[in-house]
């Protein structure tokens, strides 16, 4: 069975198409990119995922289930914007992820907040922007989900934090698991892909093996992409 | 999964709300403490800056709870938060119960709180002879029992208001999903909910009352001095009325809820 099963997936906003006639399938082991250009449908494709947003046709399968509280349970979602309750202290919000998800472990939260410096008594209004996504970030790698969903995870932190974040990625995720990465800054994350996907105007245009697509380009993803999406 | 849903609304609700409660206590008991010690120019001005603080905590109690339940419905179901909620292993039902329940406790809450205030600041043998008296006058007045009178009053009070904060959060769910999330569009469409349920009621009742005189006789008379058990009977039909209402709206905002969410 495929980790994730999308078939025919569209999504409209006001007569607009943003998917159209979505095809993917998944399987369990991988770390892919989700690459594609600003407004391709790289986060519409994600949200809907996750039941932030309701198809207009197609079906989503996750392990054979549709999206619902089965999918939720395996799926470790980081969105691209912080989306804690700001009025929580680091250590509630760690209580939050452990009555919501048995398959949260505590101490390796605990383990990945020292490694980057963050007090786990501090409030989250009193932390800047780039702290509370790292907290997140840390949430979301903290759990032992078969699909971990990583909406521009890098963007906000900067350089030397991108290296231990991807280390953490890497080193977090079972092999059973999948991670789906979506992100601009494809030559920080090239070295970590096992797969590629391209979107643009809303279609699936490339999907395929990153080791093979660099030896049959010859090229790096980065210039593959750029030569592919030139404006 | 709702008891924890449920927890964490409560401890939002206890975080924002307590300061309101205490404050009304405390200014109750100023009311009380600067009104008992010997009167002085001085000491009055005090004792009136104080009743008006704690008539201004009473309300704030009051509109607090039913503005932080809104927001806290909008900013779980629809805002940055949403990102969160909805990917909880949690149904959309347990989502839409827990904020009601929350509703529901902070509302009695406050209803508490309130009377507690007021029982702190006023309550002696005197006034409360004058308040009995008052209201045995209207009671007597509408050929009523005392208790009864008082029991209806508050279930309908506690049962319009809760209505109220039901018809916001269905124009919520369905001004969100017709003009993604603009909060005016919501307002809208929660007043208008809000005034076709109170006119449902009206329409329900005068329903009735082509089966009841009596009841059709409240309609139609100018006076009130008319039969009590017209009078009994609305109360307990209006009351049923409401919470079929209630009820009726919480299924529509479930059945909304799970057609799904388009969150910005």
């Amino acid at each position: 069975m495929k980790l994730l099963e999308i078939k025919n997936l569209n999504k409209s906003f006001e007569n607009k198409e943003i998917l159209k006639d979505v095809n993917l399938s998944l399987s369990s082991g991988k770390i892919v990119g989700l690459l594609g250009k600003n407004g391709a449908g790289k986060t519409t494709l994600i949200k809907l995922i996750n039941d932030l947003l309701t198809p207009t046709s197609g079906e989503i399968l996750i392990n054979g289930n549709k999206v619902g509280v089965e999918t939720k349970k395996v799926i470790s979602y980081l969105p691209e914007r912080t989306y804690l309750n700001k009025q929580m202290k680091v250590s509630e919000v760690i209580d939050y992820f452990k009555d919501f998800y048995k398959d949260f472990d505590e101490k390796k939260a605990e383990k990945l907040l020292k490694d980057l410096d963050l007090d786990i008594n501090q409030h989250l209004t009193k932390m800047s922007k780039g702290m509370q996504e790292k907290v997140q970030l840390v949430l979301v790698m903290s759990r032992n989900a078969d699909l971990y969903i990583l909406d521009e995870p890098l963007g906000g932190v900067d350089p030397a934090t991108r290296d231990y974040i991807l280390d953490t990625i890497l080193s977090n995720f079972n092999e059973n698991a999948s991670v789906i990465l979506s992100t601009h800054l494809i030559s920080d994350i090239e070295r970590i892909l096992d797969e590629v996907i391209f979107i643009d105007k809303g279609k699936i245009v490339l999907q395929s093996d990153a080791d093979k697509l660099r030896n049959k380009e010859k090229s790096s993803i980065d210039e593959i992409f750029r030569r592919m999406f030139k404006c | 999964m709702l008891n924890k849903l449920l927890k964490y609304d409560l401890k939002y609700m206890i975080k924002n709300m307590s300061i309101f409660y205490m404050l009304s206590i405390f200014f109750a008991i100023t009311t009380r403490i600067l009104f008992d010690i010997e009167q002085s120019v001085i000491i009055n001005i005090i004792g009136q800056i104080s009743v008006s603080c704690m008539f201004g905590m009473i309300a704030s109690i009051l509109i607090n709870t039913m503005m932080k339940s809104w927001g806290r419905f909008r900013d779980s179901l629809y805002k940055d938060e949403s990102y969160l909620t909805h990917t909880l292993p949690v149904t959309k039902n347990e989502l839409y119960n827990s904020k009601f329940i929350q509703t529901l406790i902070f509302f009695f809450i406050g209803f508490i709180v309130i009377i507690l205030s007021l029982f702190i600041a006023y309550y002696s043998k005197e006034n409360w002879l004058s308040i009995t008296n008052y209201i045995k006058t209207i009671t007597a007045g509408l050929n009523m029992n005392t208790f009864f009178f008082i029991v209806m009053a508050i279930i309908l009070i506690f049962l319009e208001v809760f209505n109220a904060i039901m018809c916001g959060f269905f124009g919520m769910i369905l001004g969100h999903k017709k003009n993604n999330g603009k909060l005016g569009y919501s307002v809208l469409v929660g007043f208008i909910i809000y005034l076709i349920a109170q006119a449902s009621i009206i329409a329900l009742l005068f329903i009735y009352g082509l089966f009841d005189s009596s009841v059709m006789g409240l309609f139609k008379s100018g006076t009130i001095s008319i039969d009590v058990n017209a009078f009994k009977t609305l109360a307990i039909i209006a009351s049923i009325l409401y919470l079929l209402i209630i009820y009726g709206i919480s299924l529509l905002c479930k059945k909304e809820l799970n057609k799904g969410v388009n969150v910005e």
